[in-house]
């Protein structure tokens, strides 16, 4: 029954975009009360179901995936209301729906079979950390896409409707938080990867030294590790560039979704695709 | 009561013809004298003509909306517009110039005008700040009254309306502020942004204005003649504004340009000013910084090729032009919705004046029913203290549906028939029916008018 609970917050997302369509500039508020309604009532069914049953009991790849969902809805929140951006919930939360979606499907494995002779704690850390980095660089791979867009879109001078802001609902959304401009998409961006770095780092670490503990060798060429370390040396490249040469806008961008993307290839690489490859 | 605007504006008169009438009314005291003339106006039988008025005067027109007394509606207003005339070009002039709306028109001419449907340039936002400064005036002067309150307020109502549900002034319309609307686009907030001028020319005068008014703190100015920069500084902007303006030599424009945000050209050189080769440079300098650049001169300043550097965004005059075209082309479309809006608006107001008619009608049945509750409920309450009360009520419940019937009636084309038939039921004795007339004449000089609904100017 635990589960079926997250389809709320789900169905609350998926019919909070219903209000855009319509085009009506009353029900735009209704969508961000919506939005707002169904984190709250997420995070609610995440820690009653966390304190009822208690950590032990609900840890399985579900129950990350519906950790994953909320984190990214936190990260989202804070960060649209820090940065009065409500275009950042408009554009990430469908992210978090299917999030939702994929932990109620997901077969409820338990993680720890595996892991007779490494510590739990640090195996959940190292989940724990993974999914905050992960949180962050999903919010920056989204930003990053509207920064290409509108680059594109400023650069070619095609859509002169940019500046209609009542043109389309959705402009209406996007106006109605501080502005939808270049330098604050690559700022949240920059954001994104300040935070998001330290967290992947200790993660993958953390990671490397499960294996090593698992399989009693500190390198062990599996692919996840491969991927991990081509995952932080993507990361850990943009953010020297950013600090050291200043590198942003356009090229930062790009550097920020081939970066999740990998992120993508090596989550469903390690939950659904090969997780006894993984270690579990 | 009828309302009547007389007035000339952009469309009906020359500048030269403009410029006579705002000369004469310049000042405020110039309008108040003015204002008093014609509200002293007597007419045949000896009443004032004019019971209210207020002066609207813009670059683009120049009006007076006015409250007639009823009778006034036969030859006055030509007597009103003749005198107008008169006054302003002079014994024997054409009063031609100036064009007369009367009720249903001159509400609909009042709320087309508030709403920018009338201005030079469709959806400008000022012409509404400029009538509300004009019925303040007028609330000042003391010559606005109910009738005029209720119009100004349903005016202001009706624009607000059309502002907020149509797209009339949603996009921008001059080249000056569609280059501020589209910085807004790359940075983040103007304020600690540094704008860099090139030439002195009027449409660099009016984007500087923009950005100042979007808060940047630091404009430079490079103009091949030095003083001719100053000398722009000093005509067209205030004492605070120049605090943000600096004058910089041309030829040390190239060192402002890495910490320049913003560049607008508007020099009138013939070959490039900025080059593709000089950019690259610049753009390593600022770490990538975004750099936007706007080139609103012909022949063009920037090298286009600069747009196609990362980072760097780069807009002619052709394509803010064609950006503003698209957005005439809106408010145009937009316009027909607006009227509209306005229609009904119109129809709300001119439903409430006509119900005003019944006005004394009512009264004359209520005081026929208070008469005789008090005479009858005498004789068996006394002089109690709550005798009024229960009059008032009593009255208040018989006649709820009489008087709603009659308002409506007045509102129905086929309905004075049934107000006859009142009359004639209850035996009015309406010699007073001007009585509510009068004292809507001197409602001009009540307290309860006098500055409480001034309305907030919003500039």
């Amino acid at each position: 029954m635990s589960n079926e609970l997250y389809l709320i917050p789900f169905f609350i997302y998926i019919f909070s975009y219903a209000l855009i369509l319509p085009r009506k500039k009353k029900l735009h508020k209704f969508f961000t009360i919506l939005i707002y309604a169904g984190f709250i009532l997420q995070s609610l069914i995440f820690f009653v179901f966390l304190s009822t049953k208690g950590f032990n009991a609900s840890v399985h790849i579900g129950w990350f995936v519906f950790f994953n969902a909320w984190l990214l809805m936190t990260v989202i929140v804070l960060f649209g209301l820090f940065y009065r951006a409500e275009y950042i919930l408009l554009y990430v939360t469908p992210l978090v729906a299917v999030n939702l979606l994929i932990g109620f499907f997901v077969p409820h494995i338990k993680i720890e079979p595996a892991m007779f002779s490494v510590d739990k704690t640090i195996l959940l850390t190292h989940i724990i950390l993974i999914l905050i980095g992960d949180s962050f660089f999903a919010l920056a791979f989204m930003v990053s896409l509207i920064y290409i867009f509108q680059e594109r879109k400023i650069k070619i001078k095609k859509s002169l409707k940019l500046f209609d802001k009542k043109d389309n609902s959705l402009d209406e959304v996007f106006h109605s938080g501080s502005g939808y401009n270049l330098e604050l998409l690559d700022n949240i961006n920059y954001q994104c990867l300040k935070i998001g770095f330290p967290f992947i780092t200790i993660g993958i670490a953390l990671g490397i030294y499960l294996s090593s503990s698992l399989f009693n060798a500190v390198i062990v060429a599996k692919p996840i590790e491969i991927i991990s370390l081509i995952i932080w040396l993507i990361y850990a490249v943009l953010l020297h560039e950013r600090i050291a040469k200043g590198v942003r806008g356009k090229r930062a961008a790009v550097f920020n979704v081939i970066g999740f993307l990998f992120i993508l290839f090596s989550l469903s690489f390690s939950f659904y695709l090969f997780p006894t490859l993984h270690g579990f | 009561m009828d309302i009547l605007i007389i007035g000339l504006s952009h469309k009906t008169a020359e500048i030269s013809n403009r410029e006579v009438v705002s000369k004469k009314l310049i000042t405020s005291e110039l309008r108040y004298g003015f204002s008093k003339e014609l509200l002293d106006l007597k007419g045949e039988n000896g009443r004032n003509l004019i019971n209210g008025i207020v002066v609207l005067t813009t670059c683009n027109r120049t009006e007076f909306i006015m409250d007639l007394p009823s009778c006034a509606v036969k030859g006055e207003p030509h007597f009103i517009r003749g005198f107008i005339a008169e006054y302003f070009f002079g014994a024997g002039c054409r009063d031609s110039l100036l064009y007369v709306y009367l009720n249903n028109d001159a509400v609909r001419h009042l709320f087309i005008v508030a709403s920018s449907l009338d201005s030079m340039v469709i959806g400008e936002p000022q012409i509404l700040g400029q009538i509300k400064e004009a019925y303040n005036e007028a609330c000042d002067f003391k010559t606005t009254g109910q009738f005029l309150n209720r119009l100004f307020h349903k005016t202001f109502n009706c624009a607000k309306t059309v502002r907020t549900e149509t797209k009339i002034a949603s996009s921008p319309v001059s080249v000056s502020y569609a280059a501020v609307e589209l910085s807004k686009k790359i940075f983040n907030s103007l304020g600690e942004k540094k704008v860099l001028l090139l030439g002195s020319g009027e449409m660099g005068k009016l984007t500087v204005k923009h950005f100042l008014k979007c808060g940047v703190q630091n404009i430079y100015i490079a103009n091949r003649t030095k003083e001719k920069a100053h000398q722009f500084i000093e005509d067209a902007f205030g004492l605070n504004e120049k605090e943000c303006l600096s004058v910089i030599d041309f030829s040390e424009y190239y060192k402002f340009l890495p910490q320049s945000d913003i560049v607008l050209c508007s020099t009138g050189a013939k070959d490039y000013v900025l080059k593709y080769d000089d950019i690259i440079p610049i753009i390593k300098i600022r770490k990538q910084r975004p750099l936007f650049l706007i080139d609103i001169s012909v022949p063009r300043n920037i090298d286009p090729e600069i747009n196609k550097i990362s980072n760097v965004y780069l807009f002619d005059i052709d394509d803010i032009g064609k950006m503003i075209e698209d957005n005439v082309e809106i408010r145009r479309q937009e316009a027909d919705a607006a009227r509209e809006l306005i229609e009904i608006n119109v129809k709300e107001f001119m439903n409430w004046k006509e119900s005003l008619n019944a006005v004394p009608v009512i009264i004359s049945l209520r005081n026929k029913v208070k008469n005789i509750l008090e005479t009858e409920l005498s004789e068996y309450i006394g002089e109690k203290k709550e005798k009024d009360l229960i009059i008032n009520s009593l009255t208040n419940k018989i006649l709820h549906e009489p008087t709603m019937l009659i308002k409506k009636a007045y509102l129905n084309p086929g309905g004075l028939n049934l107000i006859e038939m009142i009359k004639s039921l209850f035996n009015l004795d309406l010699e007073d029916k001007n009585t509510g007339r009068q004292d809507n004449g001197e409602y001009r000089n009540s307290e309860k008018q006098d500055g409480r609904s001034r309305i907030k100017i919003i500039k």
